[in-house]
C-alpha cells in the first residue's frame, strides 16, 4: 500500500474528486468565491479525461479506463456515526484499438502530449475564453491559432476546400463562382444587420425592434430552412452549417431528431461567435485557437487558479467511500484510501465514479420535483468515437495546424454526422518536430457506426497524405501499407457521454463530442449555481493580472 | 482596435531598435520556486520584489506570480516569478508549473535537515520534468546554450544558532549537480538581490527564447467589424 499523507485540516466547504476540466473550473470558481476547497485526484497527473498525456501513458490510460478492465471496490468497515457508500469506478472508454505499425519513427514517448478527448478547440470569443480571462487562467497558458479550416468534398479534384469565413476569404476563394460570392456576402450582411439590431435592442429598445431583418418566427425555424429561403446553394449551406456553425448532425435529413435541429437563432449565434472571434487577438489569424502543450493545460490552469485562491491539492489520493450521516441520511464526507475521513458541505465528483444509489439516501438539498432526473442520472447520453493518429507528413505541406470538416454524406451516403479532424504540429509542443498528430471524432449511436465513420475519415486522410507523398517522394514505399498506410501510430476508441447532475452530490459531465467547450461550460455553470445559488460565478474583478504587482 | 494594435506594434519595434542601438538585450524569463513548505520561498520573492518581510508570512495564498525587472549592463531581464501556490504541500505541482522555465530556485531551510533532503528530491524532480517539458530546453539546446539555470538556496541564515545543515554540505551537493549555491536570509535581506542578479547575469548569457504563443488579454475586444477581412 502506498504511503498516503495525512491531510490537514479535515473539514471543508467543498471536496472535489477528480481534476477533469469541469471539476477544476468548479474548484476554481468556489475557491474564488471564498469557499474552502479540497481537490483530490487518484491519478498522479491533472486532468483525468481532459488531460494530455505522453504516448505510453495515453495508451495505458485508455486501456485501464475501458470496459474490459474492472476494478474491485475496496471494502472498508462502517464507522459508528455514519454509513459508507462505496464508490464504483466508471469506465468511459470501450472498444479501444491501438495500432503501432511504425513505432520506430516515433521517438521518446514523453515528447508527445496527446489529448484524451480531442479534437477540441476554443473560439477566440468563446465564453470559455472569457471565463479564463476572468479567473486568471490565461496567465498560465499560451495559445496558437489554427491556420486554416477546410471542408472535405468527396467529389471533385481538390478534395479540401478552404472555408470562406471572412470577407477576404470569400474574395480570394477560387472555388466559389462570382454569383456564389455575391450570395454569401449578402447573407453575411443580413446576419450582420440582425446582430447589430440585437445589440441596439439591448441598449435602446423599442424603435429598433420594429424593423427587424429577421422575424421572430424565422428565428425559431430550422436554420437550414432559413439558409434555403436566402437562396444559398447547397455547397454554401453545407459550409455554413458544418464548418462555421459546427453542426454535429445532418440538418438536411427529415429523420433528424428534434433536439438536434439547429434553430435559426442558434445558427446565427454561432455565426456571430465565429465572427467575433476573427481578429479578437493579435496574431491569431483565424477564429480558433489551441493551447500549447495540449488541452490538458486548461484543467491545470484552473487548478492553479484555485490553489492561488487557497484550495488544497492532493494528487495520488483515491477516495474509497462516501460517508452518509446515519441520522439525517445526508452526505457528510469522504473516506480516503489512507483510511482518513474528511468532511465537507458539498461534494463534486468526476464522471469516473458513480455512487451506487440507495433508496434510503435523501438528497442534501430539496430536489424540487425533478425526481424524473434521478432515474436517468447515470444513464449514457450517447457515444462519441475518437481517433488519434500520428503522421510524418502534413495534410497541407505549408501549414501544420488545421481543421478538416467531413460534413454529413461527404464520406458515404449514410453518413449522418459530421466528422472533424484536427491536425496539430510540433509548434504546439504536442509531438516531436517532423511529426503531426491528428485527432478525429464523431458522434454516433452505435459503436460499429462510429468506428465505420472514423475508418472512412482516416482512409480519406490517408489518401490525401499519400498524394502528398507522391509529390515529395522522400518516403520509402514500404510505409504505404494496408492498415493505416500513412499512420505511424493510431488509437481508435469509443467514449460514453454523460451529462452532469446534482442529486445527492454534484457529478460532472464527461468530455462531450462538440468541437468547443461551450456546452461543457454551460453545464458546469449550472452545477455551480445548484451548489451556490446566491454566489456569482467568477465575478468581475478589476484587473486580477496586476493586482499582486502594483499596489 | 486596429489602431491600438498598430501603435502597440510600432512601440514594440521602437523598443527593439532602441535595444539594438544600445547593444542591450531584452529578456523575459520565467523563474520557478521549489522547495518544501515553510522554507521561505515566498518571503525571498517578496523581499526581492517589494523589499518587504513578514515574520509570520502565511502559506502562499493569493498570488499566482510576481514580476520584477532587473537592468544589467548587458541586458534587461524581466522576471516572471511563479510561486507554488501551495501545490507543493502534497507534492501536487502540475507540469505546467515547470514548462518553459528559464530558471529554477530550489530553497531549503538551514535549520531543517528534512527540508535539505527534500530539496535534493525537488532537484531530481526538476531534472525529470526538464526532460518532459522539452520545448524551451530543446530550443536552448539548438542554440548551443546552457539549459535551465538552477540555484540551490540555503535560506534563513539569520537563524545561525539553530543551523542543522552546514554550508559545506549544501555547497558540495550544488557543485556535484551543476547548480549555483547561495546562502540567504529573506529576513535580513542578505544575498537576496545578489541571488536574482546572479540569475539575471546567467540568463543574459544564455539568452532564453521568447515565448512564441498567443497570450490572451482582456483589452483586445475586436470582432466588432463584422465579417470583415482580418488580413
Amino acid at each position: 500500500m502506498a504511503d498516503y499523507p495525512s491531510i490537514d485540516p479535515s473539514s471543508f466547504d467543498l471536496i472535489v474528486i477528480g481534476t477533469g476540466l469541469p471539476e477544476s473550473i468548479l474548484a476554481s470558481a468556489s475557491a474564488t468565491a471564498g469557499k474552502t476547497v479540497l481537490h483530490l485526484d487518484p491519478n498522479s497527473f491533472y486532468g483525468n479525461h481532459f488531460s494530455s498525456l505522453p504516448l505510453d501513458h495515453f495508451s495505458s490510460f485508455l486501456q485501464s479506463h475501458s470496459h474490459c478492465h474492472s476494478q474491485q471496490p475496496n471494502i472498508s468497515p462502517p464507522t459508528s456515526s455514519s454509513n459508507c457508500l462505496h464508490l464504483k469506478h466508471n469506465n468511459l472508454f470501450s472498444h479501444v484499438h491501438i495500432s503501432n505499425p511504425h513505432s520506430e519513427y516515433l521517438g521518446p514517448s514523453n515528447k508527445f502530449s496527446l489529448d484524451l478527448s480531442g479534437p477540441k478547440l476554443l473560439f477566440c470569443a468563446d465564453p470559455m475564453v472569457n471565463i479564463m480571462l476572468k479567473s486568471g487562467a490565461t496567465y498560465h497558458i499560451e495559445f496558437k491559432g489554427v491556420d486554416a479550416t477546410y471542408v472535405y468534398r468527396g467529389d471533385g479534384d481538390d478534395k479540401l476546400m478552404t472555408v470562406p469565413d471572412s470577407r477576404s476569404a470569400i474574395f480570394k476563394s477560387s472555388v466559389l463562382t462570382l454569383k456564389e460570392k455575391r450570395q454569401l456576402m449578402s447573407f453575411f450582411k443580413t446576419v450582420q444587420e440582425h446582430i447589430l439590431e440585437l445589440e441596439a435592442a439591448l441598449t435602446s429598445n423599442e424603435e429598433m425592434r420594429r424593423a427587424r431583418t429577421i422575424s421572430d418566427e424565422e428565428l425559431e425555424c430550422p436554420f437550414i430552412d432559413f439558409l434555403t429561403t436566402k437562396g444559398l446553394p447547397s455547397n454554401i449551406k453545407s459550409i455554413i452549417l458544418y464548418a462555421i456553425a459546427m453542426a454535429d448532425y445532418d440538418q438536411e435529413t427529415p429523420l433528424l431528431r428534434k433536439d438536434f435541429v439547429i434553430k435559426t437563432k442558434d445558427g446565427i449565434k454561432s455565426l456571430a461567435l465565429h465572427n467575433m472571434s476573427l481578429g479578437r487577438f493579435v496574431n491569431a489569424s483565424g477564429a480558433l485557437i489551441y493551447p500549447i502543450y495540449g488541452q490538458g493545460e486548461l484543467s491545470q490552469a484552473f487548478c492553479r487558479c484555485a490553489a492561488v485562491k487557497g484550495a488544497l491539492y492532493v494528487l495520488r489520493m483515491p477516495v474509497t467511500a462516501l460517508l452518509i450521516d446515519k441520522e439525517s441520511n445526508c452526505y457528510k464526507g469522504v473516506r480516503l484510501a489512507s483510511g482518513q475521513e474528511l468532511f465537507s458541505h458539498h461534494l463534486v465528483m468526476s464522471p469516473s465514479f458513480t455512487v451506487p444509489l440507495s433508496s434510503t439516501i435523501s438528497s442534501i438539498r430539496d430536489v424540487q420535483g425533478d425526481s424524473s432526473e434521478s432515474s436517468s442520472r447515470s444513464d449514457v447520453e450517447g457515444l462519441v468515437a475518437r481517433a488519434v493518429c500520428i503522421t510524418r507528413v502534413s495534410i497541407k505541406p505549408d501549414l501544420s495546424n488545421l481543421l478538416i470538416i467531413f460534413p454529413p454524406r461527404s464520406l458515404y451516403p449514410e453518413q449522418m454526422t459530421s466528422v472533424r479532424a484536427l491536425q496539430l504540429g510540433s509548434g504546439l509542443a504536442v509531438c516531436p518536430p517532423g511529426l503531426f498528430v491528428l485527432y478525429i471524432s464523431t458522434m454516433c449511436d452505435a459503436v460499429a457506426q462510429g468506428k465505420e465513420l472514423l475508418h472512412a475519415a482516416m482512409n480519406a486522410l490517408a489518401h490525401l497524405l499519400s498524394r502528398k507523398h507522391e509529390s515529395s517522394t522522400t518516403m520509402e514505399s514500404d510505409c504505404v501499407e494496408e492498415d493505416g498506410p500513412n499512420f505511424l501510430w493510431s488509437a481508435i476508441y469509443v467514449q460514453e457521454l454523460r451529462k452532469g447532475s446534482s442529486e445527492i452530490i454534484v457529478s460532472c459531465p464527461t468530455p462531450d463530442g462538440r468541437l468547443d467547450y461551450r456546452d461543457m461550460l454551460d453545464s458546469t455553470i449550472k452545477l455551480f449555481h445548484e451548489m451556490y445559488a446566491e454566489v456569482e460565478f467568477f465575478p468581475e474583478t478589476e484587473d486580477a493580472e496586476n493586482a499582486e504587482n502594483d499596489e | 482596435m486596429a489602431l491600438i494594435t498598430q501603435t502597440y506594434l510600432s512601440l514594440l519595434s521602437f523598443w527593439s531598435t532602441l535595444m539594438a542601438r544600445t547593444g542591450n538585450k531584452n529578456i523575459q524569463a520565467k523563474l520557478v520556486l521549489l522547495g518544501d513548505m515553510g522554507t521561505g520561498k515566498t518571503s525571498l520573492v517578496l523581499r526581492f520584489v517589494k523589499g518587504q518581510f513578514y515574520d509570520y508570512q502565511e502559506s502562499t495564498i493569493g498570488a499566482a506570480f510576481f514580476t520584477q525587472i532587473l537592468s544589467l549592463n548587458e541586458a534587461t531581464v524581466k522576471f516572471d516569478i511563479w510561486d507554488t501556490a501551495g501545490q507543493e504541500r502534497y507534492h501536487s505541482l502540475a507540469p505546467m508549473y515547470y514548462r518553459g522555465a528559464a530558471a529554477a530556485v530550489v530553497v531549503y531551510d538551514i535549520t531543517s535537515m528534512d527540508s535539505f533532503i527534500r530539496a535534493k528530491r525537488w532537484i531530481q524532480e526538476l531534472q525529470r520534468q526538464g526532460d518532459h517539458c522539452f520545448l524551451t530546453i530543446l530550443f536552448i539546446d539548438l542554440l548551443g546554450n546552457p539549459n535551465l539555470v538552477m540555484v540551490l538556496v540555503a535560506n534563513k541564515t539569520d537563524l545561525e544558532t539553530k543551523r542543522k545543515v552546514e554550508t559545506e554540505e549544501g555547497e558540495r551537493y550544488a557543485q556535484e549537480n551543476g547548480l549555483l549555491f547561495i546562502e540567504s536570509s529573506a529576513k535580513t535581506a542578505q544575498n537576496v538581490n545578489e541571488l536574482f542578479y546572479e540569475i539575471a547575469k546567467r540568463l543574459a548569457k544564455a539568452c532564453p527564447m521568447p515565448p512564441t504563443g498567443i497570450k490572451l488579454h482582456n483589452e483586445t475586444q475586436g470582432g466588432r467589424r463584422l465579417f470583415c477581412c482580418t488580413g
